[in-house]
């Protein structure tokens, strides 16, 4: 342990120049062991220390980098590797290779992609967390997003019928607390979308609400929320929690033209209600349900847009599931499928279920 | 007689099934995702098949000649001078197969785990402790070997089991996506480990109960056939055909991506326990096969004094065949399963079946 310095998180970026811009996050195990230094106490130092060197290819970058550090470096235990937008637009099939092909790191490392540099986010110190890269590998596994691991990135830069997509990370300013011991604004990295790809190469973001649209439409959205406007009442909401959600993709190949038919189901929860509403009635369950498949197709048809639009890359990994239905038809439409995907007419239809209530059947505090 | 030794029907399954898997599942996987991709599965089930028949040829041609081992054998169906000379071909090929092994072995350590031990290491601590097996007899590595198999097989469920999480059998979709000729193509590496079996034929005259060869010979192949397609499937269902085919050791992969809880993790020790007890054994078979062969070739009233010559002979060659892991890699996947299988594995033994038949040479009492 006193040989070896671990690197936490890993960030790449390029410089103007066009060489890479390696930087580490190290742990300090003697400021993790002791706990989070108390105000006041005197001694209060950062538990992780970050270090960046350039270099014409990454690992040369590494060996630069290692001039600096005093111990040998570690990389069993990273946690994150962060690429910075300029890395991300010039191409990343040799950082992902570079990090699959040495044995130390891990494939189950989160790959997430940040607007500017990405160095700045192994800076910042979170609140919470005793490093940045913590705090990030902890949002990725609560699925606020879309994360993605090192692996499933790989495999997704190695198959045609799918572009690569990352989690897309940026960082908020908090204010400080003087009360609470703290001297310097707090930092903290939160997950603001989707980083998308062709090939290999950043093509563009999508923002949180377009990020569920792509968790819909690749059958990744698991749990959330659904914030609806009441029925008959549009200025006051209600929010869903979704119990259960499927998506089912059914390519067709017909007359020479790709179509898809997209369906899906979502269970959920009533969790708040600002309607007043007497949730008793069918009629009322019925209106709500019927919010919830407008939000849900509105949502799943921006993100559609974007990527036949905007980006001409089959982001939801539909080429996959037209592989797999038409595996003679894929064999002509492989290498231009972009183009057959951005031309592809796709039908989604959505089934919504109020199921439960929680506890209440109306709202409690409401006088009749 | 060279060999005293005795081993009953359950040891020499367990013996022969450690031989064939051990090096089966780290480096076979890939080489036939790269053929067949995602029916990768359908290719390991038609080697074992095939591997079924090879193994049918070989013990009909060895129960042919009861008591004898197939260096015996080789110079009562082909003459004395022409018998020692097919002899020679087939020390050859135990030799250079040990060699590959030996490779694999330390390759694997080498490239997986400790990069900077310099490989010779690795081959001649497992040389060292197959040469003391080796010398200590067949019974000796065969009960050994009752040990390690079990621990092997329950290793591998156990990974299986924790890697579930992270299979999607979605995965292994379209099937026959690439047409028949790929998945035959992928079959052949796989098949020519099967074929590794002819080793069996240096054993069969140790069996207390040589008539029941056959038996042993499919149960071997049911056994390893069995767990290597857990494994491919495994492989398959994690990384899909595209990735798996692009790793250089796709179990070892598989294995890595397991994490429970947040403790259950790095694995991949588990798979380096398989390896080094596996290729133990696989490398003690063929370096016995090996000096056995040599002793009865020669003439020799005991094996003992070859074992460290053989050994040196081995470790060399191990070193000198290939100048890097991507050669050892094409070998094996090109090179060595067509040379193998129309040889050593196949082509001679049915040869010496259709000669010994021709000639009326051995006996039909079993």
């Amino acid at each position: 342990m006193n040989e070896l310095a671990l690197a936490l998180g890993a960030a790449v970026d390029r410089t103007p120049d066009g060489k890479f811009l390696l930087t580490l996050q190290f742990a300090k195990p003697g400021e993790f062991a002791a706990g989070a230094p108390e105000g006041g106490k005197g001694k209060v130092s950062a538990p992780v220390w970050v270090v960046s060197a350039t270099g014409k290819t990454i690992f040369e970058a590494e060996r630069n980098l290692a001039m600096q550090v005093s111990r040998h470096i570690y990389w069993g235990h990273l946690i994150v590797l962060i690429i910075g937008e300029k890395a991300a637009r010039h191409g990343v099939r040799e950082v992902v290779s570079l990090f699959l092909r040495s044995p130390q790191p891990r494939e189950t490392m989160w790959v997430m992609v940040t607007e500017g540099e990405a160095k700045n986010l192994l800076m910042s110190q979170p609140g919470l967390e005793k490093s940045s890269a913590q705090a990030i590998g902890f949002l990725a596994r609560s699925k606020a997003g879309y994360s993605v691991e090192l692996k499933d990135f790989a495999a997704m830069l190695a198959s045609k019928g799918g572009e690569p997509i990352a989690s897309r990370l940026g960082s908020l300013k908090m204010v400080t607390t003087p009360s609470l011991g703290q001297k310097t604004p707090v930092e903290e990295v939160r997950i603001t979308g989707v980083a998308a790809f062709k090939d290999d190469k950043l093509t563009g973001w999508l923002d949180p609400s377009e990020t569920r649209g792509l968790l819909w439409l690749k059958g990744e959205v698991g749990k959330g929320v659904v914030t609806v406007p009441c029925p008959g009442k549009p200025e006051k909401q209600l929010s869903l929690e979704i119990i259960r959600a499927t998506t089912k993709v059914i390519p067709e190949y017909r007359n020479n033209k790709v179509s898809f038919t997209v369906r899906l189901m979502l269970e959920g929860d009533l969790e708040e209600e600002q309607c007043d509403e007497n949730l008793t009635k069918p009629e009322t369950i019925k209106a709500i349900e019927k919010e919830l498949r407008k939000d849900v197709k509105q949502k799943a048809e921006l993100a559609l847009s974007k990527a036949q639009g905007e980006f001409k890359a089959d982001i939801f990994g539909f080429g996959e599931a037209f592989h797999r239905a038409h595996k003679r038809e894929w064999r002509m439409l492989r290498d231009n499928w972009n183009e057959e995907f951005a031309r592809a007419e796709v039908r989604i239809s959505v089934k919504a279920y109020l199921r439960r209530t929680g506890l209440l059947t109306k709202p409690a505090t409401l006088r009749e | 007689m060279l060999e005293g030794g005795k081993i009953d029907s359950k040891q020499a399954i367990f013996l022969l099934t450690t031989m064939v898997l051990a090096t089966a599942i780290l480096f076979v996987p890939a080489i036939i995702a790269h053929h067949a991709k995602q029916d990768a599965w359908i290719s390991a089930i038609l080697a074992t098949l095939g591997g079924l028949v090879i193994a049918r040829l070989q013990v009909t041609l060895g129960l042919r000649f009861p008591g004898m081992t197939l260096f015996q054998y080789l110079e009562v169906i082909l003459g004395k001078v022409l018998g020692k000379a097919v002899g020679f071909l087939y020390l050859w090929w135990f030799f250079h197969m040990n060699a590959e092994v030996l490779r694999e072995f330390g390759s694997f350590l080498v490239a997986a785990f400790m990069p900077d031990t310099p490989i010779i290491v690795f081959i001649i601590i497992i040389a060292i402790i197959s040469a003391y097996a080796v010398r200590s007899g067949l019974e000796v590595f065969t009960r050994v070997n009752q040990i390690i198999l079990p621990l092997i097989l329950l290793s591998l469920l156990v990974l299986f089991a924790l890697a579930t999480k992270e299979m999607r059998i979605i995965r292994l979709l379209p099937l026959l996506d690439t047409g028949v000729v790929p998945i035959i193509k992928g079959a052949i590496t796989p098949l020519s480990w099967f074929g590794e079996m002819a080793t069996f034929l240096m054993i069969i005259p140790y069996l207390n109960k040589p008539q029941e060869a056959p038996r042993i010979a499919n149960t071997a192949i049911l056994i390893s056939g069995t767990f290597f397609l857990i494994t491919v499937l495994g492989v398959l269902a994690i990384f899909g055909p595209a990735l798996s085919a692009r790793w250089m050791f796709p179990t070892l992969n598989g294995a890595r991506m397991i994490h429970l809880a947040n403790f259950l993790e790095r694995l991949e020790a588990v798979i380096m326990v398989i390896w080094v007890f596996g290729a133990f054994v696989k490398i003690s078979v063929f370096y016995y096969a090996g000096v056995l062969g040599s002793a009865q070739v020669l003439g020799l009233k005991d094996f003992r004094p070859l074992v460290l010559l053989i050994g040196v002979i081995v470790v060399a060659l191990s070193i000198l065949l290939h100048p890097n892991i991507l050669d050892l890699a094409r070998m094996l996947g090109q090179v060595w399963p067509p040379y193998a299988l129309s040889t050593f594995e196949v082509g001679l033994p049915l040869i010496l079946l259709a000669i010994s038949l021709i000639r009326g040479k051995g006996g039909q009492q079993q």
